[in-house]
């Protein structure tokens, strides 16, 4: 083996390490829309209340923190070409998280045991803070520094300021303290969760992955740094001028740049695609491209949030909790599931036997025609459930979570024969 | 058919199991150079931070052995000139519907 192979294996972690992560979130996904069909007539109303909380931090927490660890594991040693500062402690980063989400959810159900909330709290910080020890210590090391990087950092960044958010949240519930309104403060924990945890570390990886998947080449990346700085600018912005009075003026000047920011992200994407070689679509791009179109929709639903009073009119809130959550997170990830666990799984298992004995290619790791059928089911279930909740119709809404829960299903078929192949 | 040739034939055989193409016909292979001990093959690969990276790599390590098995085999793997999609043959060209 060469000396250049020796080095490049070794940026890449353990197997177990990755699957680890994408196993409890597959899970999460089967519980969240499980759950979701259970309680749906608790759903529509007003959104702070406890089995909306519980759900809520399944999905944020269980599925799409926990699939975002485990891929950021996978990527940044290969994407930054450096080795992961520390194997053990995402190993025992994965148990403590475990254990803080599936506390947190016991105690958002059973409302009542406060100190157990604090308790979980406090576990998902110290998982996160080690998490960004891990994290900041491998980046150290960081050679090249690329767009993606940025975006990553900055994303450790926001991570942090949710959780220790989240943790006074979880105080203030049980021990009354935070002078601002508990909804002012909890809408700057969803959205610093959102856009600068969730939306960075997407933005970023989309950077590194959409090319390569679909081999586009020969564009300016221009327009994806000024959406870097729009929306960090803008978002700690926000953040700080909410604890002052008399500042609506700058929170929307602020909100206005974060949406622009998130277009200039958009139009990058949509530059990328076009100078794609690969015309066709795969089932992971099909899904991801229409993720990006979701997050047009649910841009501009949060742009015209910050204007109307959406506590008081019905639904709303869910509305786009629920577009963000499946109709852009859930999207995007499922697809790029699609493309990255069969990669794994087939570099794991069948990387060395190439050339000694016939080796499937990454589309025959799982049923082709099962994912597309998942993406109809799931695209369906997204728009079924946000009709039926404008509408507060309990049928509709059953309808769309059944419909979801069967995608749920579809996905861990799927992923399952990619593990077991 | 001179040796260089051959080699390129062998290297045919080294698919990107996500394109479904090989690596001769994606135009990764910059240059081969032969010596008395070793094969050195100078190649890129579509983009940088590839997470094949490492399997490529190898089974063109492994393409050469199999075709000088008394020879060592060395990969340079480079990033100057940049792969573009011009580097592609007319065949690959063709099965990804440019």
């Amino acid at each position: 083996m060469s000396q250049l192979n020796s080095v490049t294996s070794a940026y890449a972690p353990p197997f177990k390490i990755v699957a680890k992560y994408f196993i409890a979130a597959i899970f999460s996904f089967i519980l969240l829309t499980g759950l979701l069909l259970l309680f749906y007539k608790d759903i529509s109303g007003f959104h702070f209340q406890p089995k909306i909380l519980a759900i809520t931090h399944i999905a944020t927490l269980g599925w799409i923190t926990m699939i975002i660890f485990g891929a950021l594991f996978q990527l940044i040693p290969v994407v930054l070409e450096v080795k992961l500062y520390s194997e053990k402690l995402a190993e025992m980063q994965f148990w403590i998280f475990l254990s803080g989400v599936s506390g947190l959810v016991y105690s958002f159900l059973n409302f009542s045991d406060r100190e157990f909330m604090i308790a979980s709290a406090i576990l998902l910080n110290i998982a996160m803070f080690i998490f960004a020890f891990n994290i900041i210590a491998t980046m150290k090391n960081v050679k090249k520094w690329n767009i993606t990087g940025y975006y990553l950092a900055s994303s450790i960044f926001f991570l942090i300021v949710t959780a220790i958010a989240g943790l006074l949240l979880a105080i203030n519930l049980a021990y009354p303290y935070i002078k601002t309104n508990h909804l002012n403060y909890l809408n700057l924990h969803a959205h610093v969760a959102f856009i600068g945890w969730v939306t960075m570390v997407i933005m970023g990886v989309s950077f590194k992955l959409i090319p390569m998947f679909t081999l586009s080449h020969g564009y300016s990346l221009k327009t994806g740094k000024a959406a870097f700085w729009l929306i960090n600018i803008s978002l700690l912005g926000i953040s700080t001028v909410m604890h002052y009075d008399n500042t609506t003026i700058l929170f929307y000047i602020f909100s206005a740049l974060i949406v622009v920011g998130i277009y200039f992200f958009l139009f990058q994407m949509l530059f990328i695609f076009k100078k794609r070689i690969r015309k066709k679509f795969d089932i992971g791009i099909k899904y991801s491209a229409t993720a990006y179109l979701m997050l047009g929709l649910t841009t501009i639903l949060g742009g015209v949030l910050t204007v109307v009073d959406y506590e008081n009119i019905k639904n709303l809130t869910l509305i786009y909790g629920y577009i963000i959550i499946f109709g852009y997170v859930s999207l995007l990830i499922v697809g790029q599931m699609y493309k990255i666990v069969p990669f794994l799984v087939w570099y794991h298992k069948y990387s060395s036997k190439v050339g000694l004995e016939k080796v499937p290619m990454l589309k025959d790791m799982f049923n082709d025609k099962f994912a597309h059928i998942q993406y109809y089911l799931m695209l369906t279930a997204v728009f079924a459930a946000l009709f039926s909740l404008a509408l507060n119709t309990d049928i509709g809404i059953l309808i769309s979570f059944i419909i979801m829960f069967l995608s749920s299903i579809i996905f861990l078929y799927n992923m399952t024969t990619i593990f077991r192949k | 058919m001179n040796n260089n040739d051959k080699i390129m034939e062998a290297l045919k055989d080294v698919i990107d199991p996500e394109i479904g193409l090989n690596i001769v016909d994606l135009g990764l292979i910059y240059d081969i150079i032969e010596t008395e001990k070793e094969i050195t093959v100078t190649m890129t690969l579509t983009t940088p931070g590839c997470p094949m990276h490492t399997s490529i790599t190898q089974w063109v390590e492994t393409a050469v052995k199999q075709f000088a098995p008394f020879k060592s085999a060395k990969v340079n793997l480079i990033w100057d000139p940049l792969w573009s999609p011009d580097r592609m043959s007319s065949e690959a060209k063709k099965q990804l519907g440019i």
